[in-house]
């Protein structure tokens, strides 16, 4: 069972580079580059002797290259605004398998045809006669140690240091999709530039309230030609880094869901009933071999 | 590091240095992302309206907040006031309810819900009427559409319905329409222009089931009670899939989460069947022999509730008589389910306490489908099911109130002809009719008379109704047909003028709630109706006008307002008026626009539900105006068992009440069930006397009989369907986003069935029938009975719009179907099809 802080990150500098790194992004709110672990994942095995893993050397590297945009954040440091690490606890038992969450996605994110940012998917029970399924809806993990962050070479996408949520900054996506090839969960896709086609009579425009950048889809113009990803909705954020269920502002999917199978909450606030919902339930994570500690749980 | 590990990180690197070059551009900005809060004071959440209304995407109603921004609806999202998105009874909505925040985030919508808006904006709507020039009607035939005006098309419209009325035909006007919009005002249309034939969808649907519960409870609705049981058993229901009302989505997994037992009996391992602990796989239409066999065990254990049985229901001796040879061995050969689940699960319901039992449109489209879903209702009786918390409640459902409208003397002589679908010699027809003997007597050139005019609103039998080929040449024979509908349907294919009918979010109605206790919603509009074009009620209202219908007294119905008295020119201000009244002669006791300004636009009776209201006494002001049946005052010394009612029977009176003999031998008035004991029945001698709609009497048990079609050599397959969440019936399949979720529905095939007859996955599969074949895409699984084959229905369209008719054109399974009805209750039987599949 998680107690609070018993995964909250432990920063281990491994590399000089890294151990720079570090002190560079001191104070900067932003400080996306800076990869977590946990002391759970220090067991996993993947460490090696040198005391380095794959996946530190890889953000090592990563950080090099992009060692400009890392100066640029230090520039670009905000007042330290209050911590958050927002987590799913997803409950396989109430997932009706409907979709809901899927559509609702769609409709708050004004995703293209393509793009969805979370998926469900109907999975036999393993060894069942019948094929049985469970049903499992699939956002973004928002890693707390991400491989796509790791190799997107411009620093695109990164991690909001204030609330764990990775992000990407369209205008700085070139759209290489390394993200998409190294994310071991699916959640990341392309945006081609397609569009839902229209009544022409519709009034006004498309604009999506993502990131509250409100664009507008055109030719050329981001996201178009960009990689596109959940983001438990930032968006709906207040200017404080909170959510606020009883106002509509919380994650889409979690906001419609039929089943109430997707709870959301804080794992950095003790008093969250997240905590308590997971230290009640049995739950896992996809994938936990990997390391990338996804902040989506799932309950069963 | 590997070799794997080396190429990587030098790629990574290459690359990233190549993008470092890019980045100076950005240099002396602050990364992104970059919120605008310009943009976000236009077009945020806190920019444009958020109104309150209920959803149409499906019949269900469930409250919506659409928020609407420069004119466009950007998002729909879950009514925080209305019970249908939260609860069916009112401790748990209650229990959760703010004053401030309504249910504080907790109310929710369905996928279709969410994506209410690509319905609205769909560029293949209807936007303009349009008259046929080809002269041809049929299937793949270009009607040679003119697009003519709102002036042209009226007119010629009510031309056509005067010429029939100046020569005392009126009644060969048929109307059909959905059943949960404005049906009111098009009820009224056809009373005071004179024709007895307005029908509507539920026939296609579920009087099956609406059948079998009012012959066993006198109620054809009753709503489980998930949130306090402890043991459901489902015969061929898909609730947590089917979605109609959101609140299944929440309470039946809670139900299990509070230690509920969930068992589903289906031919499909629906997703329902999916939430629950155990599946039971029958053979389709078996469903009743599967119940007697239950009762069978229950009653031979003793293991009935004793006390319901003898205060409470009628005929127990005759069905302990009757189940007695109805043992789980005898119906294990008729459903394929092992004798000693059947057993197992008899002992499991009636011992664990609360249990319920509940039966929908699986079984009820068979031509068996009442007398099967009957003697599963009686289930509920034996185990004292009814009304108790945790069993099948009995909703009171008051909302609104039809208000009489009292014919002229010209309509009332045509509204005494027969009906044309005969569904009032159904002995338990629905008033929404039977559309598949309408479009058969058509197709036939049957008695009583042929249908000079169609008005379809808002339906599509094309694909709705069984034997395609069949309604396809009823259209053809039909001389005039109107077709309003959004979406340019296969049955818009048919008309001869098409008019574009209202998106939900363009218009105005009145729900009533799927919930226990009285809950009434507005709908109201979001948007202008898109092309200018009036809503269905306007135009019903223009018609109306337009022939200058009157009523008895003379006065012009169409024009007088209801609350003002007064002439009202704008038709839409003068349907304002028209749902006020009703509103107001209802329970709610309010205006429109106190309506309106409730929270949510819902308001909901703080009475709650009610639990066992058939032990209720009457209130004494209802006691004091009651008579028996045939219209004597009631006196206390009138015998147990004798029925009151508010007026006379035959005044349309309405039976109130029942005088009961309690345990201790006093006969005292109670509420009682609306049967004709005034108790549960498990059976009834009367029915005997009734025909069924081929002449047949009414079995007096709740006997099981196979359905007409089955198996063969020849077409040795069940082929059946069901719904899914992504879509309703056949109208949402043009819809984007929900294709995006599901856009075809393959054939469901078990691997050894498909083995057996050199089918793999993802192959093109012929499917035939003794009436046609269509060719389906094969997905082998085992959650499918071997003898049977299925797959979600809506799906196979040719027309609707570029994208439904983009997949499976045409390969829709009506093809392979009849015009078959269930005799008792015309219910269209769906599901009653056997076929033979092999690799196309």
């Amino acid at each position: 069972m998680p107690k609070l802080g018993s995964q909250e990150p432990i920063y281990i500098a491994v590399a000089t580079g890294l151990e720079a790194l570090k002190t560079n992004t001191q104070g900067s709110s932003a400080g996306p580059l800076v990869g977590t672990r946990s002391s759970a994942r220090g067991a996993d095995g993947l460490v090696k002797e040198s005391g380095m893993t794959r996946r530190d050397f890889f953000r090592a590297a990563a950080a090099a290259a992009a060692g400009a945009a890392v100066s640029e954040m230090a520039l670009a440091s905000t007042p330290q605004k209050k911590k958050h690490h927002w987590i799913m606890a997803i409950d396989l038992k109430r997932c009706v398998g409907c979709r809901a969450c899927v559509a609702a996605c769609k409709a708050e994110n004004q995703t293209p045809p393509g793009v969805n940012y979370n998926v469900v998917m109907d999975i036999p029970h393993l060894g069942s006669s019948d094929d049985k399924p469970y049903f499992l809806t699939r956002p973004c993990m928002q890693c707390k140690s991400s491989s796509c962050t790791l190799v997107c070479p411009t620093g695109a996408t990164y991690h909001r240091e204030q609330d764990n949520i990775v992000v990407i900054d369209y205008d700085r996506c070139i759209g290489c999709r390394y993200c998409i090839a190294a994310c071991p969960y699916g959640a990341r896709q392309f945006d081609f530039g397609e569009d839902y086609e229209t009544a022409e009579e519709t009034p006004g425009a498309v604009t999506s309230p993502e990131y509250r950048e409100y664009r507008t889809r055109k030719k050329g113009k981001s996201p178009i030609g960009n990689v596109r990803k959940c983001t438990f909705c930032v968006h709906l954020q207040d200017e404080n880094g909170e959510y606020d269920q009883a106002q509509g502002r919380w994650p889409a999917c979690a906001k419609t869901c039929t089943g109430h199978a997707i709870h959301f909450g804080d794992f950095m606030n003790p008093e969250d009933p997240i905590h308590a919902l997971l230290e009640s339930r049995g739950h896992f994570r996809l994938k936990e071999e990997l390391g990338n500690e996804p902040s989506v749980y799932y309950l069963w | 590091m590997d070799r794997r590990d080396f190429l990587k990180k030098a790629a990574t690197a290459a690359v990233g240095l190549a993008a470092g070059a890019v980045i100076p551009f950005r240099s002396a900005r602050a990364k992104g992302p970059y919120p605008n809060d310009e943009l976000d004071r236009r077009f945020g959440r806190k920019a444009g309206a958020w109104v309150p209304s209920c959803c149409n995407m499906c019949g269900g109603q469930c409250g919506i907040m659409a928020h609407v921004v420069e004119g466009r609806v950007v998002k729909i999202e879950p009514n925080q006031w209305n019970p249908n998105n939260f609860s069916n009874v009112s401790d748990d909505f209650f229990g959760h309810l703010d004053p401030k925040n309504g249910l504080n985030g907790e109310a929710r919508i369905c996928p279709k819900g969410n994506s209410g808006i690509m319905a609205l904006y769909d560029p293949d709507r209807l936007k303009k009427p349009l008259r046929r020039t080809n002269p041809e009607k049929g299937i793949g035939v270009d009607p040679k559409w003119k697009e003519i005006s709102w002036e042209e098309a009226i007119g010629e419209i009510a031309d056509r319905l005067k010429a029939l009325r100046n020569k005392g035909q009126a009644h060969k006007t048929v109307w059909i329409s959905e059943d949960h919009s404005f049906t009111h005002i098009q009820a009224d249309f056809m009373n005071l222009y004179g024709s007895p034939n307005y029908y509507m969808h539920s026939n296609l649907c579920d009087t099956a089931r609406k059948a079998s519960f009012k012959m066993v409870v006198g109620h054809d609705r009753p709503l489980c009670d998930f949130m306090h049981t402890k043991y459901i058993l489902l015969f061929g229901w898909n609730p947590t899939s089917a979605l109609k009302w959101i609140h299944l989505g929440r309470i039946i997994p809670k139900a299990i989460e509070q230690g509920a037992k969930m068992v589903v009996v289906d031919p499909y391992l629906s997703d329902t069947a999916a939430k629950g602990h155990e599946w039971v796989s029958i053979r389709p239409g078996t469903d009743g022999a599967m119940a007697l066999a239950m009762a069978h065990v229950i009653v031979k254990e003793r293991l009935y509730d004793e006390k319901f049985i003898q205060e409470w229901t009628y005929g127990f001796e005759e069905l302990k008589d009757y189940v007695s040879k109805k043992t789980p061995a005898w119906a294990e050969k008729v459903t394929s389910v092992p004798a000693k689940t059947i057993e197992r699960i008899a002992r499991e319901v009636a011992t664990t306490k609360p249990a319920l039992i509940d039966v929908w449109s699986g079984p009820g489209q068979h031509t068996n489908g009442v007398q099967g879903g009957r003697a599963i209702a009686a289930l509920n009786t034996l185990i004292g099911a009814w009304d108790a918390p945790g069993g099948m409640l009995i909703p009171n459902n008051k909302g609104n109130k039809h208000v009489e409208v009292h014919p002229d003397e010209t309509a009332t002589k045509t509204l005494a002809e027969p009906y044309l679908d005969g569904h009032d010699k159904l002995p338990f027809g629905h008033k929404s009719g039977n559309y598949t003997e309408f479009f058969r007597r058509i197709a036939k050139g049957e008695k009583p008379y042929p249908c000079e005019f169609l008005m379809v609103i808002f339906q599509n039998p094309m694909m709705a109704v069984p034997g395609t080929k069949a309604v396809e040449e009823a259209f053809q024979k039909i001389p005039f047909t109107v077709v309003v509908d959004t979406m340019p349907s296969e049955t818009v294919q048919m008309a001869d003028i098409a008019l574009p009918g209202s998106v939900y979010l363009e218009r105005y109605d009145l729900n009533t709630h799927w919930v226990t206790w009285p809950v009434l919603a507005l709908r109201q509009p979001v948007v202008k109706p898109l092309f200018g074009q009036p809503t269905e009620y306007e135009f019903v209202a223009l018609l109306g006008r337009k022939l200058n219908i009157k009523d008895t007294e003379g006065k012009p119905f169409f024009w007088m307002g209801r609350e003002s008295g007064k002439r009202v020119e704008n038709v839409t201000k003068w349907y304002e008026e028209f749902l006020s009244g009703e509103i107001k002669e209802g329970e709610p006791k309010m205006t429109l626009g106190e309506l309106k300004k409730l929270s949510g636009a819902v308001w909901v009776s703080p009475k709650g539900t009610e639990y066992r209201k058939y032990a209720k006494p009457l209130k004494p002001e209802d006691l004091a105006k009651a008579v028996t049946e045939d219209g004597s005052p009631y006196r206390p010394d009138v015998p147990a068992g004798t029925g009151l009612y508010d007026k006379p029977k035959k005044d349309k009176g309405k039976r109130i009440g029942t005088m009961w003999k309690s345990p201790e031998g006093k006969v005292i008035v109670v509420k009682g069930f609306d049967t004709p004991s005034g108790l549960c029945e498990f059976y009834q001698p009367k029915l005997a006397d009734k025909k069924d709609f081929r002449g047949r009497p009414v079995d007096p048990y709740p006997a099981y009989a196979p359905r007409d079609e089955q198996p063969s050599a020849e077409f040795p397959l069940y082929l059946i369907n069901w719904k899914e969440a992504a879509h309703t019936h056949t109208r949402t399949w043009n819809n984007q986003w929900l294709r995006d979720l599901r856009s075809e529905a393959p054939l469901m095939i078990h691997p050894e069935t498909a083995k057996k007859h050199g089918v793999g996955e993802g192959d093109e599969v012929l499917v035939e029938s003794a009436r046609g074949s269509i060719r389906m895409k094969a997905h082998l699984t085992r959650r499918i009975h071997a003898e049977v084959v299925g797959a979600q229905h809506g799906a196979g369209h040719w027309a609707l719009g570029r994208f439904a008719s983009a997949s499976g054109k045409g390969q829709h399974p009506g093809f392979l179907n009849e015009m078959r009805f269930d005799p008792l209750s015309g219910q269209a039987c769906h599901k009653e099809i056997c076929v033979k599949i092999r690799k196309a």
